[in-house]
């Protein structure tokens, strides 16, 4: 029976196998066949499944219009990463989607096609009309002057925008006796609100408290609320990016307000950190008014049926009309692309009526064509929000927020923020110290302010080649010393024979591109320019890491934290599990696979898994907990959030031990390969159950233990998709792993040369660790039949 | 030459005490079958852990079943209250399904073949050669495990360009023939523990180095062939980054790529369809294991390791 299936599904697999590579060459005989046009445009984007279908149909409709004119259209969900290692590939697609705040750190590159010239041609011949269908000040969102944002040459189009509102629940307003503030509020009339509506919590409710509102306070939003008080981020029209401003009365007003309505008044939900999207909280009827928020998340409220929506202004200060901020993405082109014409003819389809139509039906953002917002297809009269025309009215109040160009500030602010708005640990005018002394570090860092020649790559050549020529010869002056018979070179010959497919692969896809990165250690280059632009800094990299960077310590503070817990724990449990599993009890085969089964799934699965698992409210895990830690009078951790500093790294380590399967079955396999007859030689000897497993388990598997200590220790110390996955480092870098730290370096702030310092450190330390591993092994393992 | 002589590896103790035999007997009645506590006890153990391990399982599964607006219900239903089948065709449809399996299985195909050659090849070649510079070599071999895989991304990603190999799945299978180290390590101590008799015995009977490896030391090894076989499986099969940063179009997609459509640009939209899609795409893995599990975990004995 068992044999009869297992041979089916011997067959199953053998057929899709067989099935795959016809289908797989099929297409590329296909491919093969196919015309090879002209001109090929790649265009890259994101976007859900629909909006994606949107994009394919305009590129069907332009490729029927321009039969010589092919597009490869590549959407990647991942797209910040994916763009930027087309970059640094030296093959950026030819268009693509920029969103605003990243416009001075790809401009300032100089990565960007400069539309200006091609638009004044257009204008001279008279034919940019459509121009004016944009809102001039969506246009300016895409000007840059290689300073700020707002004037200068212009770099995209936007493809639609959205301008930034308050979300209400009209059925808890209404049991609150508040009136909606279709008119505007002041952030008084706000906190009252907020009070009265959490008044309306049933204690006895099991599904939880009502909260008055939910506050967005990343960046973004955070600087929304703080123009919504009359303050800035920055001095000098908010350009001057050497003057932080938080310690401002009114920034430190609206910061002072979250601070009040979450900790102290408690009628602002504190969303802490991960795990918990605001979004679906206000779509459970227990918020009564959430954001600042766009446009984006109108399509999901739309199925909200348990209660009335609406959208309201943002407050604003006693007196002040409050601005707005603009959300918005263009297509851009790259500078390099090799058609611009064409691109230029592309980009002003994508951008043009007939895609804006279509994508307001989904209803993510308004349309940048005032003739298609004005219109019903945005307007969408009967549907909700009922007060929609809301978005069109902000606009007059929009306000061009300036960014220093990369992420870094935007990252520092975070975390900083993160300590008092998130956590309570410290109080606002402490963090907007620190981000402003952190900001201002990182502006005067040598790294930044001097001028380091180009690295010359010939040299660099040079000198890698005599040192791989030293060391060959060293080496091979070492092995020359030892003497070998005719049989031993014979046998030499071959062992290096048998080694050399390891060979072939270190020399081309480990050496080669080490010596690279080590070259990089010591240069400044961002990834997105070719490498000749790299810049030979000397050692200021390695000086900056350990002297300045406070998240280099605090990164490895973390890993070493989960190091320590998961190493051990994940053995420990693999190894007493496989020990369970080797007992000769019924239905072991259902276990086995029980336990092994969660070891399969990875990645995004998992996250998106756990998250639901430890959310501190209606995570499966605290609703478990809670009713065991109130026995002893505690409440279980808020895992990600308020109690983040301790336990966030566990979670992790809890989560890890969900896969120990792996591990398990390793073990399991080991202790079935010990001869029963040592147990029994034991026995005989009067050994315990413990002094077998001290005295014959331990021994005859410690070259597995020894295996997996090893790669535990490594593995380990690279986590790395959990936390940018699940946490992005927060809440207050509790979860910043190394090599979380490293990627954020190399590729949010474009650190090339940076993060392969850091590379080589982390190299350094875990050759280190296992050299001492393997230098104890000696004392503990235990080999049969290794030829010394 | 499959089945090798079990070599007698038990210390000399073991069969003095053969001597004992009614006694030993007794013992190892005593020894082997645990008593019925004991039995409850390793139950007990068994299934508390087993519900940690498959409540999750459950919840990932009972998501995909559920309205969107049910899977995100607070407090959350454990089973849904309608299970919601037309979930899992729409799941695929969306994801594209068909093709990108086919793409997933040659990769995947490709990928195992190669990391089983190549790194038993190189375990063997660590394991019994002496030669000079083997241990310099080994140490090497180690301490490339520990390079973080990000320092070496973007100059392998400018040699695989500089190749013409950007979205071809070359870049993603050819790694894998050259022997990981990982895998390499493992073989290195598997082999190492087979005794020196057996193979001095092939030697005599006048098999050459190749035919001691292909004829004997890889069947032998079948149970780490299985590990890595399984565990190479499953780190392509789930392999996100690679496709991530090497595959353009959608026509190359595989399933996990295809897995991240999503995830849309305002967080995921369809919880439900990606925790469908989620089944779906770890099946195969799922499948392979209880195929290859009794194989697994009895192989061990089969092979001349037992005593």
């Amino acid at each position: 029976m068992a044999k009869a299936v297992r041979f089916l599904l011997a067959l199953a697999a053998a057929l899709l196998v067989v099935w795959s590579f016809i289908d797989v060459g099929a297409r590329v005989v296909r491919s093969w066949r196919a015309d090879r046009r002209a001109v090929t445009l790649t265009i890259l984007h994101w976007g859900t499944p629909e909006e994606n279908a949107i994009v394919q149909r305009l590129v069907d409709r332009f490729e029927q219009a321009h039969p010589d004119i092919r597009i490869e259209d590549i959407h990647a969900n991942n797209y910040d990463p994916k763009l930027k290692t087309m970059f640094a590939a030296g093959t950026p697609p030819d268009l693509f989607y920029m969103p605003s705040d990243s416009l001075p750190e790809f401009a300032s590159m100089n990565l960007l096609m400069n539309l200006s010239p091609l638009i004044e041609q257009e204008q001279a011949a008279g034919q940019a009309q459509w121009l004016s269908d944009f809102y001039p000040m969506l246009l300016d969102v895409f000007r840059y002057d290689g300073r700020a944002v707002g004037r200068g040459s212009l770099y995209g189009l936007p493809k639609d925008f959205t301008t930034m509102v308050m979300y209400v629940n009209l059925d808890l307003f209404e049991r609150a006796g508040v009136p909606v503030p279709y008119e505007g509020w002041t952030w008084q009339e706000y906190e009252a609100a907020m009070r009265r509506i959490t008044a309306l919590s049933d204690p006895t409710d099991r599904t939880g408290p009502i909260y008055g509102g939910v506050i967005q306070t990343y960046p973004q939003m955070l600087r929304q609320l703080i123009w919504s008080w009359g303050g800035e981020f920055f001095g000098g029209d908010g350009a001057d990016f050497r003057d932080v401003r938080l310690g401002d009365p009114h920034a430190q007003a609206a910061l002072d307000l979250i601070y009040r309505t979450r900790f102290i008044d408690r009628n602002v939900y504190n969303i802490t950190g991960v795990g918990k999207d605001p979004g679906e909280m206000f779509e459970t009827g227990k918020i009564g008014c959430i954001g600042p928020l766009g446009r984006w998340v109108v399509p999901r409220y739309r199925s909200i049926r348990s209660f009335r929506w609406d959208i309201v202004p943002v407050p604003h200060r006693e007196g002040l009309e409050s601005p707005s901020a603009i959300a918005t993405v263009a297509w851009s082109i790259s500078r390099q692309t090799k058609h611009p014409r064409e691109a230029y003819e592309l980009l002003k389809f994508l951008c043009g009526p007939e895609g804006q139509v279509m994508s307001t039906k989904l209803g993510l953002a308004i349309p940048s064509l005032k003739s298609v917002a004005e219109s019903d297809a945005f307007l969408s009269p009967g549907e909700t929000p009922a007060n929609n025309r809301l978005f069109l009215d902000l606009i007059p109040r929009m306000r061009v927020a300036q960014n220093p160009p990369g992420q870094q500030f935007n990252r520092i602010l975070d975390e900083e923020l993160a300590q008092s708005l998130r956590l309570g640990l410290v109080d606002n005018k402490t963090a907007a110290q620190r981000v402003a002394g952190r900001w201002l570090a990182e502006l005067d860092s040598p790294l930044r302010q001097r001028e380091f020649p180009r690295l010359s790559w010939p040299r660099v050549g040079q000198i890698s080649g005599a040192v791989v020529l030293v060391v060959v010869m060293l080496a091979a002056w070492r092995l020359s010393r030892q003497k070998l018979g005719r049989l031993g070179r014979k046998e030499e010959r071959i062992g290096w024979l048998f080694i050399s497919p390891w060979i072939i692969g270190f020399a081309a896809l480990t050496l080669g591109p080490m010596v690279v990165s080590l070259v990089l250690a010591f240069t400044q280059w961002t990834a997105m320019t070719p490498l000749e632009e790299a810049r030979f800094v000397g050692l200021a990299n390695f000086r900056h890491l350990f002297r300045e960077d406070p998240t280099f310590v605090q990164s490895l503070k973390v890993t070493v934290y989960y190091v320590v817990l998961a190493v051990p724990l994940g053995q420990a449990a693999a190894l007493a599990i496989a020990m369970l599993m080797a007992q000769k009890v019924r239905g072991i085969a259902v276990f086995r696979t029980v336990y092994f089964i969660p070891s399969i799934i990875t990645g995004v699965v998992l996250a998106t898994l756990w998250l639901s698992m430890f959310n501190s409210d209606y995570g499966l895990l605290n609703y478990v907990l809670r009713p065991i830690c109130e026995l002893f009078g505690a409440r279980p951790p808020d895992w990600f959030g308020r109690d983040g500093q301790i336990w966030a790294v566990p979670a992790l380590v809890i989560m890890s031990l969900w896969g120990v399967g792996g591990g398990m079955i390793i073990y399991l396999a080991a202790l079935k390969g010990v001869p029963a007859s040592l147990y029994e030689a034991a026995r005989m000897d009067g050994a315990g159950r413990w002094r077998q497993f001290l005295n014959v388990t331990l021994p005859m598997i410690s070259p597995l233990v020894f295996f997996n200590l090893v790669m535990g220790i490594i593995g380990s110390f690279q986590v790395f998709t959990q936390a940018y996955v699940m946490t992005s480092g927060g809440p207050g870098n509790a979860t910043l792993f190394y090599v979380l730290n490293l990627y954020r370096q190399a590729f949010e702030f474009h650190h090339m040369g940076y993060a392969s310092a850091m590379a080589w450190v982390l190299f350094v330390i875990l050759v280190a660790l296992t050299a001492l591993v393997v230098r104890s092994s000696r004392r503990w393992v235990y080999y049969e039949g290794l030829k010394a | 030459m499959t089945q090798v002589q079990t070599p007698t590896r038990a210390p000399a103790r073991a069969t003095a005490a053969a001597g004992a035999a009614p006694l030993l007997r007794r013992r190892r009645l005593a020894g082997r079958d645990p008593s019925p506590l004991q039995q409850l006890i390793v139950y007990a153990l068994l299934c508390a852990g087993a519900v940690g391990m498959i409540v999750p399982f459950i919840w990932m599964v009972s998501n995909s079943l559920k309205t969107d607006a049910e899977a995100r219900l607070v407090p959350p239903t454990l089973l849904p209250t309608q299970p919601l089948w037309s979930n899992y065709p729409e799941a695929l449809q969306m994801m594209g399904f068909g093709r990108a399996l086919a793409n997933t299985v040659v990769i995947t195909f490709c990928c195992v073949v190669g990391q089983v050659i190549s790194s038993s090849l190189v375990g063997f070649g660590f394991a019994r050669f002496r030669f000079r510079g083997r241990e310099a070599m080994f140490l090497l071999m180690l301490s490339t495990m520990m390079l973080p895989g990000q320092v070496t991304m973007i100059p392998v990603f400018i040699l695989f360009r500089s190749l013409g190999w950007i979205d071809t799945f070359w870049p993603l299978i050819v790694p894998a023939w050259v022997a990981s180290p990982f895998f390499a390590f493992m073989f290195r101590q598997f082999f190492a523990q087979v005794p020196e008799e057996l193979i001095e015995a092939a030697r005599i009977d006048g098999a050459s180095n190749w035919s001691i490896y292909w004829r004997m030391m890889l069947p032998l090894s079948s149970p780490v062939i299985a590990i890595v076989a399984i565990y190479t499986f499953m780190g392509t099969w789930n392999d996100f980054m690679g496709p991530l940063i090497y595959l353009n179009s959608p026509d190359h997609y595989t399933l996990a790529l295809a897995l991240n459509s999503f995830n849309g640009q305002y967080g995921v939209q369809h919880v439900n369809l990606l925790m469908a899609a989620s089944v779906v795409t770890a099946l195969p893995c799922i499948v392979l294991f209880f195929a290859a599990q009794k194989y697994f975990v009895e192989s061990v004995a089969m092979t001349g390791m037992k005593g």
